[in-house]
């Protein structure tokens, strides 16, 4: 099949070039778009460009998948028609209709009624919160959880691809469990609950003063402060808090991030958490911040912010007031000294420090000139 | 390109039998599906994420547990090869949105500097110019990249590339265009040395 690229042909051809090397054109077009050639200068320098760029990207070596990747996608396979194989033998248990079966199945049945009732209405006693499947059936342990179970002190919580759960938080609230998550219950009492989140996403709703529901995670603490949010870690213990409602803190290495409803806030491994920023912040203000935070990005990234901001960030500006006065005007950057020994500032009025330019940023967003 | 084997629709596919034994649970057909496509999955999962060996084998693995549990889905309205494609297309860019969320640095393209002409011929030898069309390929947007990939790995017609996009060929021919394009001048110092000019 000949694509037909009439619609979009003028005076030259230089977008329907690639088509005519890969032989895409029906032959009438191929036709006019060789004869164009011919007596167009600019589009046979542009050809000469496209033919390069097809060589370069014949270039490129295919490569072979690993062997061992089968045998992952088998075991993934392998333990999701284990509940099939359940189903199977529980289809043939029912083939078997004598009067004795039927009594023993009713008798099942109501065992089975009182028991979700029981699991359903109990009070909620220290040391297990109750989990509910919402989809597929995640696991508790080695346990799978149908609809419902419990998820004591020290056990794992995992969700495969498939499967969703909700988890009750004593009676402060409830965290919804996406797929591919994994989590611990770490502790659960009067004054403290806390799980450790090892990857996936949670979303979370409490309802407790703040500081007494936690979320430990590979790169920092999510403290709640009252609030409503979503905690995601990948595989790398990276995490991305976005807050819905209330605020939340970030603690790690000794530094704080305050996130209230609306921001987000990034944390890697090994780093104290980053800043916090507003959602709608323009994609350079983010880049720009997750360098500074995490790519040694320095002054050129605190450029950029500050170009960047607009007056809703100051969010973002009076986290990092505080971290460039830490670290010493926030860039490495110390007054220079002058011949006479005396310590001045290195330039003038435009060479401030970094904790300066973010003062001078948050009292005048909006000016695209500070520096 | 001796890696790429030419093949035709009919050599490199599979047969409609391996597929319906798929749809039935069948371990062996799935293992004959994964051994027939699961390099050209693997190239483009390597190459749209800039060559991370690891990425790309989670990435494909990604794709045929998606394939294997949804196969059963699969109506034989579209080519399997289309739906494949589509479902890696997929898989990629779902997982560079996710990355890109967690690290916003990720979205910065990689771009390696230039280096003397003179050792071109030498880099050819160390597998280096590779490395370096690799990284201007996983520098293009992710749009473009894919239809290159699509075309260059899976060796799909513009018609076939548009299927599993979900756009017009027109479009397709417009996107690999800019992608080569694109490429030319990023690699310009490497015309005239490695690829002589013919």
């Amino acid at each position: 099949m000949k694509v037909e690229l009439d619609n979009i042909f003028g005076r030259h051809a230089a977008r329907r070039l690639s088509a005519f090397a890969h032989g895409e054109l029906s032959d009438a077009e191929a036709a006019r778009v060789a004869e164009h050639l011919r007596s167009c200068a600019t589009c046979r320098a542009e050809f000469d460009e496209i033919k390069f760029g097809i060589r370069l990207a014949e270039t490129l070596p295919a490569r072979e998948a690993p062997a061992s990747l089968w045998g992952g996608i088998e075991a993934s396979l392998a333990r999701d028609s284990a509940p099939r194989a359940r189903r199977a033998t529980g289809a043939r248990f029912r083939s078997l209709t004598t009067s004795r079966l039927a009594v023993v199945s009713c008798a099942l049945v109501l065992l089975l009624v009182g028991g979700v009732a029981w699991l359903h209405f109990r009070p909620s006693p220290g040391g297990a919160w109750d989990v509910s499947a919402v989809a597929g059936a995640p696991t508790v342990g080695q346990s799978r959880v149908e609809k419902r179970g419990r998820l004591t002190v020290g056990e794992w919580l995992e969700t495969d691809a498939r499967s969703r759960a909700v988890l009750r938080v004593a009676d402060i609230g409830e965290v919804e469990i996406d797929p591919g998550t994994r989590l611990r219950l770490v502790e659960t009492g009067q004054t403290e609950h806390r799980i450790e989140l090892e990857h996936g996403r949670v979303s979370a709703r409490v309802a407790a003063p703040p500081r007494v529901f936690f979320v430990d995670t590979p790169s920092a603490v999510a403290a709640d402060l009252g609030c409503a949010y979503t905690l995601e870690v990948d595989g790398a213990g990276r995490g991305l808090l976005q807050v819905t409602s209330g605020w939340v803190a970030l603690e790690a290495k000794g530094r704080e991030s305050k996130v209230p409803a609306g921001a987000s806030c990034a944390t890697q491994p090994g780093a104290p958490p980053g800043t916090p920023y507003f959602g709608d912040a323009t994609p350079a203000f983010v880049v720009a911040l997750s360098r500074f935070d995490f790519a040694q990005g320095g002054d050129e990234a605190l450029s950029v912010v500050l170009e960047e901001a607009r007056a809703r960030d100051t969010l973002t500006l009076w986290h990092l007031l505080a971290r460039t006065e830490a670290s010493g005007a926030g860039c490495g950057r110390r007054p220079a000294a002058s011949d006479d020994g005396k310590q001045r500032p290195s330039g003038g009025a435009r060479n401030i420090t970094g904790a300066g330019r973010v003062a001078t940023g948050a009292r005048g967003v909006r000016r695209r000139s500070l520096l | 390109m001796e890696q790429f084997a030419v093949l035709t629709t009919d050599e490199r596919g599979i047969g409609a039998g391996v597929i319906e034994s798929c749809q039935r649970g069948d371990r062996e057909a799935f293992r004959a599906l994964f051994e027939t496509y699961k390099d050209r999955v693997f190239s483009v999962a390597l190459y749209f994420f800039g060559g991370d060996d690891a990425l790309a084998s989670d990435v494909t693995q990604q794709v045929f547990l998606k394939l294997f549990t949804r196969i059963a889905q699969f109506r034989h309205e579209s080519e399997f090869t289309t739906w494949l494609y589509r479902l890696t297309t997929n898989v990629c860019i779902d997982e560079q949105r996710r990355r890109r969320r967690f690290d916003p640095l990720a979205a910065i393209a990689p771009h390696k500097t230039p280096r003397a002409r003179d050792a071109a011929e030498e880099r050819v030898m160390r597998g280096e110019v590779a490395c370096e069309i690799a990284s201007a390929v996983a520098g293009l947007k992710p749009k473009l990249r894919i239809a290159i990939l699509l075309k260059y790995f899976e060796e799909l017609s513009y018609a076939e590339i548009a299927a599993a996009l979900g756009c017009s060929p027109g479009t397709v021919a417009s996107r690999i265009n800019r992608g080569h394009k694109i490429l030319a001048r990023r690699l310009g110092h490497l015309r005239g040395t490695v690829f002589h000019e013919s």
